[in-house]
């Protein structure tokens, strides 16, 4: 198990390396820096060419990626050009968004995937499976962009039940009982327009699982012995469909950064997502290369923790 | 067997026939944008009909909101509309994007007020007088002279004093200075390339008098001065002076607390989305009417939908292809005023010489005749395009100066009129003739004649405008195409237009903006040794103009107008860029809001309030 998983971080060390070459260079090949567009006669060309020339934006292609690996193996992902600011300060700001709300579209998202699972495949073939299947196959097709802005206009603009936009109300002092239920308040309806349509491959799963568990020898031998339908279904069933649940916990975390962009823009959260976006249409370099570089790492990760996860629960799956 | 195949093979594709119809009732009936949704429901087909037919002009708005009633303190929301945060470099010398300016006028302002000429006046913060400067090297230099009002303080109760303005000089003169304020304005200044080069301590040319009075003193002086040329903004001293320059922009003097001498004060700050501010009672003008303001970043997406229910009062500017569906909205007042805008079309003329810095016209360019550019300026009728596209919020140009500068726009200059006939005429008396009779005019040496045309993406109607310029252009005869075919990004398109001074060969017809400053002197657009001369055009008129626009005797606004108006003429004789269209900038506002104007002379931020605590809410349209 140690073995696995020390192989499996080293070939990360590749991966990381190459994704990280890959993004600079596609970086500096997009059209225009963040200095094209000040086209604006108020600003002198001459000072953008001297400021051009101080952030090495003239420099060839590797030494200026020799100079940024360097900073990032150091924890320096450089200056912002268009915040004016470091970085990591930046990122700083935007990833504790993006986490709690990653965090909080999870849990969601499993407290409505799991019953709804479980239902689904203890019932299977009844017109309650059947509606839940038809629920996440719905999911499945909904693009969340559009899903999102009608949540938006509906349960912001016309209920009005929830905030329309940022992380926060303004004027809270950060630390008290108001600022955290406003933060909470601020990012449960794009959780939930998250939540709600990524909740399909986990039904899937463990409708599946539990079907094919149901059909399994010991279950029988179980129901043999007169253990009553709850106690075959909560100790025997469950625990065993739940585990490639908890496999595909790592891919999750994938899912939720591609979802994260869409959701964060729509809903004006302010987090990585959003962060992302801008600095690509304002081709803010440092930015864009370091959020794509941490999403990178982050899905590198994440799929390293389900193959551990995996490795954990299903022994014919570590390589010797 | 066979008949099955084909059954399924049939049921394939059915089953992605109704795949696409699907996906594309999807788009229009879930469109979740608001407005179109609300068109189509209930105003029903005939508006949608009618939509390209409703027209409006600047006559339609008033500058002013109409006030009906006392303002009462209160707190106003104002929507700052942007699709992208608030980058929070919250300081006159180094925020560089509109969002931050937005931020940044509620809590600090310039020490020199402007008239409606974009002139200083002496109703500002600080007062001036110029007096000569004339030594041998610099025969015609200028000093002036400002003095601070006595009432001005700074949010911390401190006295904007002569040492904090020319601290401001000192920091975006400095060798570490990080932003891009850096330009002639400063380099002007007696002094200041020594400091800049970091060859001397202090800018020679600065002089503090006394607390209140600061003497700058410039190499040459000119009228461009006094409209926009002379650094208007105070830097507190005694909060920046213990910060390194480099450091300054990202300091918390800069992103936390900001302070200024507005009519507001800094109360907190979300990074990026919200700002509240509460009423500064020092401020010198008086005490301003609100006790509390709010500014939150709203997506262009969403700003109708906050605008009806009143999560905003007022915004920055209303996206105006939103507006026909929006103009009966019940609860708002829109305000309108000319932008300081104009669109036009460019002819590349030459290229840059990156090495003397200045523009290399090229007799044989394919637009080298004004002939050719002429015609294909009457070719086009910009009056239908600004009715047709824009519902009239957009609307004919006909020089390059536009009205927002009403003192300089000749409006007796009626620019190139829409004339196919006389297009025509123009191009076949120039030589442009159809000699191998495939429908196209050939060049005068009787060669294919193809035009590439070089357009900027982004809006819903660059495309179709696009076709229309092309479209306008084959009436008259010429073969005009697409470059590449297709429309290009923002980024994309000024790089080979040439904002690096790397013009593409290839672009010989752009279509581009200005968004104008306050001084009206286009030498930065079409001076030979500038950048953004895009086109690459140099003329000896042309220069003797530009120079005379800026010279002692155009202090004397008469003779600056007169200047100006030949400028105007000239360049419809020799058509460099042809303007195409003029701008309105439009700005909802509730009806509780009084005394808020878009009019540039006034400096009535302060007087702005709120009739009631609650905004009003836009009836549900009934239809």
């Amino acid at each position: 198990m140690w073995k696995f998983s020390l192989r499996r971080i080293l070939i990360m060390i590749p991966q990381l390396f190459a994704l990280s070459l890959l993004i600079f260079i596609l970086a500096k090949m997009m059209p225009g820096d963040a200095l094209s567009g000040k086209i604006d006669p108020n600003i002198d060309p001459a000072r953008i060419e001297e400021l051009r020339e101080e952030m090495g934006w003239n420099d060839p292609w590797h030494e200026q990626y020799a100079r940024w690996v360097g900073g990032v193996v150091k924890g320096d992902f450089g200056q912002s050009f268009r915040f004016k600011m470091p970085v990591t300060e930046i990122i700083g700001q935007r990833i504790v968004n993006s986490f709690w709300l990653s965090l909080v579209t999870l849990i969601l998202t499993y407290l409505i995937a799991i019953p709804l699972g479980i239902t689904s495949g203890r019932f299977n073939d009844t017109l309650r499976d059947h509606l839940i299947t038809g629920y996440s196959y719905i999911g499945f097709a909904t693009p969340l962009f559009i899903f999102a802005l009608v949540m938006l206009w509906v349960f912001g603009f016309q209920l009005q039940w929830f905030p329309t936009s940022g992380s926060v109300a303004p004027g809270l002092e950060p630390g008290t009982f108001d600022y955290v239920a406003s933060k909470l308040y601020h990012l449960l309806l794009p959780a939930f327009s998250m939540a709600l349509i990524q909740t399909y491959s986990t039904i899937q799963y463990l409708r599946n699982e539990i079907v094919d568990t149901k059909q399994r020898d010991f279950i029988i031998t179980a129901r043999a012995k007169g253990a009553s339908e709850t106690r075959v279904y909560n100790n025997h069933i469950l625990r065993n469909s739940l585990l490639p649940i908890a496999a595909f916990f790592g891919y999750e975390i994938t899912l939720l950064i591609g979802g994260s962009i869409f959701v964060e823009n729509i809903f004006g959260y302010p987090g990585m997502g959003q962060l992302l976006v801008e600095s690509i249409t304002l081709r803010d370099y440092s930015v864009v290369t370091a959020t794509t570089l941490l999403f990178g790492v982050a899905s590198v990760l994440g799929a390293l923790l389900s193959d551990i996860i995996l490795s954990i629960i299903d022994p014919r799956i570590r390589i010797k | 067997m066979r008949k099955t195949n084909l059954m399924k093979l049939l049921f394939a594709l059915m089953l992605s026939v109704l795949l696409v119809l699907a996906a594309c009732s999807k788009d229009s009936s879930s469109d979740p944008k608001g407005n179109d949704t609300k068109t189509e429901g209930n105003a029903g087909k005939d508006k949608e009909k009618d939509k390209g037919e409703i027209l409006f002009s600047q006559d339609d708005f008033e500058m002013t909101t109409s006030n009906s009633g006392e303002p009462i303190g209160g707190t106003l929301n104002f929507g700052l509309v942007s699709d992208s945060v608030f980058e929070g470099t919250l300081n006159w010398n180094f925020y560089d994007g509109d969002p931050d300016s937005q931020v940044i006028k509620w809590f600090d302002e310039s020490l020199l007020d402007m008239d409606a000429n974009f002139t200083y006046t002496q109703d500002g913060a600080a007062t001036f007088k110029t007096e000569p400067y004339e030594t041998e090297e610099y025969p015609n230099g200028v000093t002036i002279e400002f003095t601070i009002r006595d009432n001005v303080n700074w949010h911390d109760g401190e006295p904007v004093k002569a040492e904090d303005w020319a601290y401001s000089f000192e920091v975006i003169g400095h060798p570490e200075y990080t932003g891009v304020r850096y330009g002639p304005d400063f380099s002007d200044i007696v002094g200041m390339d020594e400091y800049h080069a970091g060859k001397a301590d202090t800018i020679s040319g600065i002089e503090i008098v006394d607390e209140k009075t600061l003497k700058v003193t410039y190499k040459q002086s000119n009228p461009s001065l006094l409209t926009g040329g002379i650094w208007p903004y105070a830097m507190p001293k005694h909060i920046f002076k213990d910060i390194p320059v480099a450091k300054m922009a990202e300091s918390d003097a800069v992103r936390k607390n900001p302070i200024g001498m507005g009519p507001y004060k800094v109360e907190s700050i979300v990074a990026g989305e919200s700002v509240v501010y509460s009423k500064n009672a020092d401020y010198w003008r008086g005490e301003p009417a609100l006790d509390k303001v709010v500014l939150k970043v709203v997506n262009p997406k969403t700003v109708v939908q906050e605008l009806e229910t009143g999560g905003v009062d007022m915004i920055n500017a209303f996206p105006g292809d939103q507006f026909v569906d929006n103009a009966d909205m019940s609860n708002v007042e829109f305000l309108a005023n000319i932008d300081l805008y104009y669109a036009y079309i460019g002819f590349k003329l030459g290229t840059w010489d990156a090495e003397k810095k200045r523009v290399k016209m090229d007799p044989n360019a394919k637009m080298a005749d004004v002939n050719l550019r002429k015609a294909m300026a009457h070719a086009v009728d910009t009056d239908s395009i600004g009715k047709k596209f824009y519902n009239g919020l957009r609307w004919k140009a006909t020089t390059l100066i536009p009205p927002s500068h009403p003192e300089y726009h000749d409006a007796d200059n009626p620019g190139l009129v829409y004339d196919p006939e006389l297009a025509k005429k123009i191009l076949d008396d120039a030589g442009y003739k159809d000699v191998d009779g495939d429908g196209f005019r050939e060049d005068p040496n009787g060669e294919q004649l193809v035009i590439n045309y070089a357009g900027q993406s982004g809006s819903d109607v660059a495309e179709p405008m696009a076709k229309y310029f092309i479209q306008a252009w084959e009436n008259v005869g010429l073969k005009v195409q697409l470059l590449d075919g297709r429309l290009h990004e923002f980024n994309t398109f000024y790089d080979r237009v040439g904002q690096s001074g790397e013009d593409d060969p290839a672009v010989d017809v752009y279509g581009g903006g200005w968004g104008v400053g306050s001084d009206v002197n286009p030498y930065g657009l079409y001076g030979p040794d500038q950048m953004f001369n895009f086109p690459r055009y140099e003329s000896e008129k042309n220069s003797e103009l530009l120079a005379k626009g800026v010279s002692m005797e155009a202090f004397d606004v008469e003779y600056r107008k007169q200047v100006y108006k030949e400028w105007q003429q000239l360049m419809t004789e020799e058509v460099p860029v042809f303007p195409t269209l003029y701008a309105l900038e439009l700005v909802p506002v509730n009806k509780r809001v009084v005394n808020y104007t878009l009019d540039r002379n006034v400096n009535s931020l302060y007087e702005v309030g709120v009739t009631q605590e609650e905004p009003f809410k836009a009836e549900k349209k009934k239809k």
